[in-house]
């Protein structure tokens, strides 16, 4: 394992003061479930100073706020919000989301925070490639393996998939993010903050928090009145594995005349993937037994797969179907 | 790897999808080669080169035009890839210097940026009649004529001969991952980098920007 110094900071200021001053050597260590996998492999990218931020206060909750919507702590672990009862009473979809997020083990470790920016899961960057992401300039999944892990919607630079699932499941609450940086806190969607492959502080990174930020909070807003979601996952084994294809959906019903809706695919993209064609088409529909197959000849246009991916795109139609399936029955 | 300044094309391979008869075909008329099928385009070019290379007399009048009349012919079957224009702009802008050089004659360089419209994009061209060889010496002949610093400079390329190439003149050899399999045969030759598309050149010259100025 690559050495490291660790900082346990107990305030956000002081974290950020320490990240700032070691630039992108370091990282923030919460549950540690991506980040020490990156430094047991000795990846170029992996960090020399870990800013341990578990001995903050107020980074571990989970708690109704005044309009009704709920916040969530980044350091809240992941079992955390699998067994909250008022994230089941007000978002249940996506509490199963985060049920299906690797093992029980792991969402015993792993936090929100982590699990949003975690580092894309390719085998050849895990494996020590020299990669975009690990010190190279070659993507390997481009022309290597491709058929789990990779993106089938095209890329750039990186092929990789995001792998979180928790952003796909929040994206349709229009949940938002809160940031500390050195001037102060900021907000962003959570389609903002993961928008796939970026160029951060001269990294690629499917987020685009800097070196010297840390997210402190999402906030999902109150649950619009008649509002079904679903989330749905397709992965190579039932437990610890990524999507395959996953899709998170919510309909705003007017009895069963569609008037809003969010529609986001995971595990195709190297972004939690909104599909608004889907939704353009969605909207004022009746919910029915066809809608299924009418909204799959519109999905997935720009579907540009890998030697080796195509089925991803025909795994995200069917969950498409099974989703509006299931929201209609 | 430095931050880059200027890009040196082949268009034979990585700006358009050639087709490979008309190469086979100079390599039968000029050299008593057999025909061959199946090799790629630029697989059957850089053949092609290395015959014009191993020869070391310049063709004759006679050779000559038949030379560029295959290769016009093919430069007239040839289908530009589709992110060409929008990455060549974007090159452009960000400051990059663009050069053609190509070991394909002057006649058939020249009708093939006329033909797609390229030529406002290019600082200059050379090709084999210019540079007086084939292979390397368009590429020296740039980087002299144009004063370019070989380490700040990329080819980029979709072959072995072309990465040998490319690392005997110093600049960086850049794989265009055109076929998956090929390509995974050609990354274990050490190229610099890869990109699947053009459309990638100007991240990938943005990411080597901002490591060096991270450094």
């Amino acid at each position: 394992m690559k050495k490291v110094s660790i900082y346990r900071p107990t305030t956000v200021d002081e974290a950020i003061q320490i990240l700032s001053q070691h630039g992108s050597s370091a990282s923030v260590y919460a549950g540690g479930t991506d980040l020490l996998v990156r430094l047991k492999n000795r990846l170029e990218q992996a960090p020399s100073y870990l800013v341990d931020i578990k001995k903050i206060d107020h980074l571990r909750y989970i708690k109704e706020d005044a309009q009704g919507g709920v916040e969530i702590g980044s350091a809240t672990k992941l079992a955390e919000l699998a067994d909250s009862r008022l994230l089941q009473e007000k978002y249940p979809m996506l509490v199963e989301a985060i049920g299906k997020i690797s093992s029980p083990e792991l969402r015993n470790a792993s936090t929100l925070g982590g699990d949003l920016l975690q580092e894309v899961w390719c085998q050849y960057l895990r494996g020590g490639y020299s990669c975009w992401r690990n010190g190279g300039y070659l993507c390997y999944g481009a022309i290597g393996d491709n058929s789990h892990y990779h993106s089938a919607m095209g890329g750039r630079l990186c092929y990789a998939v995001y792998p979180g699932d928790a952003a796909t499941a929040l994206i349709p609450f229009d949940a938002r993010a809160k940031l500390a940086t050195p001037q102060g806190e900021k907000e962003l969607s959570i389609e903002q903050m993961v928008p796939g492959d970026m160029l951060v502080d001269g990294k690629i990174q499917s987020h685009v928090v800097r070196y010297n930020e840390i997210l402190t909070s999402v906030v999902i807003p109150p649950p619009k009145p008649g509002v079904r979601a679903s989330f749905e996952k397709l992965r190579p084994r039932g437990v610890w594995d990524f999507a395959m294809a996953s899709l998170a959906i919510s309909l705003q019903l007017r009895d069963k005349t569609i008037e809003d809706s969010r529609v986001v695919f995971g595990g195709i993209s190297g972004k939690p993937y909104r599909e608004k064609a889907v939704e353009a088409f969605l909207k004022g529909k009746t919910l029915s037994a066809e809608l299924g197959e009418q909204a799959i000849a519109v999905a997935l246009a720009d579907a540009a797969p890998l030697k080796y991916n195509a089925t991803k795109i025909d795994m995200a139609k069917g969950l498409l179907a099974s989703g509006l399936a299931r929201l209609n029955a | 790897m430095q931050t880059i300044e200027a890009l040196l094309l082949e268009p034979v391979g990585c700006l358009a999808e050639f087709p490979s008869a008309p190469f086979h075909e100079i390599a039968v008329r000029l050299f008593g080669r057999k025909r061959k099928a199946g090799s790629s385009a630029s697989q059957a070019y850089w053949y092609l080169l290395n015959l014009i290379d191993a020869s070391k007399t310049p063709f004759d009048a006679e050779k000559q035009s038949v030379a560029e009349e295959l290769e016009v012919e093919a430069v007239d079957a040839a289908s530009i890839y589709e992110d060409v224009e929008p990455a060549v702009t974007e090159l452009k802008s960000m400051g990059i210097r663009l050069f053609v050089a190509s070991s394909l004659s002057r006649r058939a360089a020249m009708r093939f940026i006329e033909r797609n419209a390229l030529g406002e994009y290019f600082s200059g061209v050379c090709t084999r009649d210019d540079a007086g060889g084939v292979k390397s010496t368009p590429i020296l002949n740039v980087l002299a004529s144009a004063s370019l610093p070989r380490e700040k400079t990329m080819f980029l390329t979709d072959t072995v001969e072309g990465i040998k190439v490319a690392r005997s003149v110093g600049v960086n050899p850049i794989l265009m991952m055109n076929d998956p399999d090929e390509a995974q045969r050609l990354a274990m030759h050490n190229p610099a980098g890869g990109v699947v598309s053009l459309h990638e050149m100007p991240d990938f010259i943005r990411l080597i920007a901002a490591q060096n100025q991270r450094s």
